[in-house]
């Protein structure tokens, strides 16, 4: 029997002119894997929530067809017992924790169905998650990966057949990301779970899914097993899904002829170690520009940071940093979560004082300066951008400094800057209702209004669907020309790779390395104990050669060549 | 005068930060369940502050009024409540009554005039502490299982601890709601008296001005809790008298809760024989 049936299903949202779902057949069967890919907005989120219920019994609509789960028609059935059918872990997961309590959380929808042995039940999903020795801790305490985790207990206390998960990985870095898919893994294997997931990164599908379904205007386009899946590679773009790098240097590779047209594409690494063997590794000659050190702009001199807790000892995150940014310098600033990413702009930004040490911009010491004044000098852009709305429009919001400052011809300014970053079309929304990238694209735009010399972003690409991620770096390196000084903190490494002349990373509350892309990158031993991850082409040409250092597709094409007697 | 103002200004913002703030809410809340207080059953504590939150409103003997206002004292001391929560009650009560209480020494009033003010003072100092041990001592959660336990409902006893699931969330946003307008903002200069008024009514204007996204940002959030409470079965349980049963059962009344009802009971009536005898 299928775990999932979907006969002619049809929706459309109250008050929406089309519907979102428009003739939907699908069958997953049960122990499947499967991913789910399609545009924005082309239905993925809706199709998942007929499958829990959600729709039609909490929201409305116009729904037509019928959803089968387990052999149970979802419109004879209610929300209650279909959840202990179907588990679901939402796109914005922090929400859907609502106890304050570790074990509390994991088995609340436990209790809440009356299970005698209610807590026992948390703990099992705990421990099946992975985070055993955590039941006692507060929620807040725990990282973004671990709250993830606990979202997943959640549902899993219930014991489910089937588990969604919208975009689980859309927040965390590499490391809790591959945690997150190792559970999945061990659920549909061991435990024999139907999973499905709402994915974009193409590389965790090649590595873990079974099965991919491909979403197009609210129809089933296809589904097909992952490896035939990802060889449409042209027909994956045009849906704005970017197939594994490998793949895509496969299909390049073979559109120059230099792959027969027949073969098969790889999509793991694995794979093409044995496709790409004939390749050697002869770099282009490479221009090395040693980077201009003349004037430091922003300084630490042995800074010590302490955070206040609620129990016990203040939390230590900085252990004496010394660090010197220069003008006009690119910097990424790595990191694991926690390591004091985000400690380093608050304390840029006059927001956080340093318990001792010195921070000086521009030569001063900015002790005893308030935020307000630095504003002129330093500028953040925060990692949610919903919180810089703080007007009822994008064009409010980004003239609000230069209107309250006085800064001649404001309104030219405002309208310039509304052009430079297309937003001139949504001038008056309010930011929260835009898209994604439009809102990261309004928070870059707001960030930049009062030319600052020094430009902090927090995590520009988080959360990002891997097109609008795109669009956005695009937005970056458009801006380079207009701003000066700017640092990125963020976990995205093709983002690191594509754009930052200068790499700092933290660890353990101290730098412990800082340099060029190459020189980060190519120490292998320092990317393993930081739990750097780079980018998927870089760590296949490596597998090639150990001295190749590519970053992007284009430079594997251009740096490997058919060996002569290959 | 003048002194007082920039210290105020200054520190509006700056030393009364939204951090600390959020810290002390979560010390208050999750801080000290280690603590005697903490360990008690919530029904009897509860029972314990219906007593002392009620009667020392009907009488008004001195005597017994201080001794159920050290008994407060000593369980507010057993809580370890947080700091900024016993400042509150010290502004509290002297702007209550406190100030009348000096007013009426500094301008000669008699001991007759200040009598019935310290009597209202003891009081309102008695029922306050309290309160705060019993709502600041015991966590939210049992707290919550306590009110159920007599009747209230449901809903209201979840919105007791959601509120302090939330409250940490919330206030980091507006703590970065406030950032924006601080950093993106322009206050008045502040080296002048008239300055510094001009900042200290901006900087509260800011405060009020930065709900409004807050609102904004927390209704967006909300949705998906909605949705998820209704797929954890947070409606099921609210109609389903079993799940009463089972919250209910983990609670039980021990020799620690004997021991502080019977200590209590009988301070008290060693208080009473007291007033009578003085």
């Amino acid at each position: 029997m299928n775990a999932i049936e979907i006969r002619q299903l049809t929706y459309t949202y109250p008050g929406a002119e089309r519907p979102i779902l428009n003739g939907i057949d699908l069958d997953v069967e049960k122990g499947d894997f499967l991913a789910i890919v399609g545009n924005n907005g082309c239905g993925k989120s809706t199709l998942c929530k007929t499958l829990n219920g959600l729709i039609p019994h909490f929201i409305s609509g116009e729904f037509g067809g019928s959803v089968c789960i387990g052999g149970q028609n979802t419109l004879e059935t209610d929300v209650g017992q279909l959840a202990q059918t179907v588990g679901y872990v939402y796109q914005d997961f922090e929400n859907q924790i609502v106890r304050p309590t570790v074990l509390d959380d994991a088995s609340y929808a436990c209790l809440n169905y009356a299970y005698q042995d209610y807590e026992q039940r948390g703990r099992q999903a705990l421990a099946l998650c992975g985070l055993q020795g955590k039941e006692l801790d507060y929620v807040w305490q725990l990282s973004g990966g671990q709250t993830h985790l606990l979202a997943l207990a959640g549902a899993v206390s219930l014991g489910p057949d089937i588990l969604i998960l919208d975009e689980p990985i859309a927040q965390l870095d590499p490391g809790h990301a591959d945690a997150i898919y190792e559970v999945l893994k061990e659920l549909n294997q061991k435990h024999g779970k139907t999973i499905v997931v709402i994915e974009h990164h193409t590389e965790y599908i090649a590595n873990y899914c079974r099965n991919v379904l491909l979403l197009k205007d609210g129809k089933v386009e296809w589904k097909l097993p992952t490896q035939q899946a990802l060889q449409r590679v042209e027909e994956l773009q045009a849906c704005n899904i970017f197939p594994p790098q490998i793949t895509v240097a496969g299909f390049a590779l073979q559109q120059q002829g230099r792959l027969p047209k027949t073969a098969q594409l790889p999509t793991t690494i694995e794979q093409a170690k044995d496709c790409f063997s004939q390749l050697q590794y002869r770099p282009q000659a490479e221009m090395n520009d040693k980077p201009n050190r003349q004037e430091a702009v922003a300084e630490f001199k042995e800074v010590w940071v302490g955070y206040r807790s609620v129990k016990g000892e203040p939390r230590r995150i900085f252990n004496g940093v010394n660090l010197t940014l220069y003008r006009g310098e690119k910097i990424a600033l790595i990191g694991s979560n926690g390591a004091g990413k985000s400690t380093t702009m608050k304390l840029l930004t006059g927001l956080l004082r340093p318990a001792q040490g010195e921070v000086l911009i521009g030569g001063q010491n900015i002790k005893h300066k308030k935020a307000e004044e630095l504003s002129r000098q330093i500028s953040l852009v925060y990692q949610n951008p919903e919180q810089m709305f703080i007007k009822d429009s994008i064009r409010g919001d980004i003239a609000y400094a230069m209107q309250v400052r006085g800064v001649a011809d404001w309104q030219q300014r405002t309208e310039q800057l509304l052009q430079q970053f297309q937003l001139t079309e949504l001038a008056e929304r309010d930011g929260r209702l835009m898209s994604g990238g439009q809102m990261r694209r309004a928070s870059l735009a707001i960030g930049v209004a009062l030319e600052p010399s020094i430009l902090l972003l927090d995590e520009p690409t988080a959360n990002l669907d891997i097109a609008t991620r795109k669009e956005i770096m695009k937005t970056l390196n458009n801006m380079k020309q207009i701003t000066e000084t700017v640092m990125i903190a963020t976990h995205d490494m093709q983002l690191v790779c594509d754009w930052a002349e200068r790499i700092i990373v933290l660890y353990g509350g101290e730098v412990v390395a800082d340099g060029t892309r190459d020189e980060i990158f190519g120490n292998i031993p320092l990317c393993q104990k930081v739990g750097i991850r780079p980018p998927e082409i870089f760590a296949m040409a490596q597998q090639l050669d150990a001295k190749a250092l590519c970053y992007t597709v284009e430079s594997f094409l251009n740096d490997f060549k058919e060996s002569d007697h290959g | 005068m003048d002194k007082l103002m920039t210290k105020l200004s200054e520190n509006i913002l700056d030393k009364f930060s939204m951090d600390f703030l959020r810290n002390q809410v979560l010390k208050n809340a999750y801080g000290n369940d280690h603590t005697l207080i903490a360990k008690l059953d919530p029904r009897v504590l509860l029972a314990w502050y219906v007593f002392f939150g009620l009667v020392p409103w009907f009488v008004n003997d001195t005597v017994f009024l201080f001794g159920c206002f050290a008994l407060v004292t000593i369980t507010t001391l057993l809580a370890q409540v947080a700091g900024l929560v016993l400042f509150l009650f010290g502004l509290g009560v002297f702007s209550q009554t406190g100030y009348l209480f000096l007013a009426t020494l500094l301008f000669g009033g008699d001991t007759t005039a200040i009598l019935p003010l310290l009597l209202l003072t003891l009081k309102v100092a008695t029922v306050s502490l309290a309160s705060i041990t019993v709502f600041s001592g015991l966590d939210p959660d049992r707290l919550s299982i306590g009110l159920m336990w007599y009747g209230c409902p449901e809903q209201f006893s979840f919105s007791v601890s959601y509120a302090y699931r939330m409250l940490p969330l919330l206030m980091e946003e507006f703590q970065n709601v406030l950032l924006s307008y601080r950093l993106r903002g322009n206050p008045p200069a502040h080296e002048t008296f008239k300055g510094k008024v001009q900042y200290l009514i901006y900087q509260v204007k800011i405060i009020i001005h930065a709900f409004y996204p807050l609102m904004l940002n927390t209704a967006k959030r909300s949705r998906t809790t909605v949705e998820a409470l209704e797929l954890r079965g947070y409606r099921y349980a609210a109609s389903n008298p079993q799940v009463r049963k089972i919250k209910f059962s983990a609670l039980n009344i021990t020799h620690r809760d004997m021991l502080f009802a019977a200590v209590s009971f009988l301070w008290v009536a060693v208080t009473m024989l007291l007033a009578s005898i003085l």
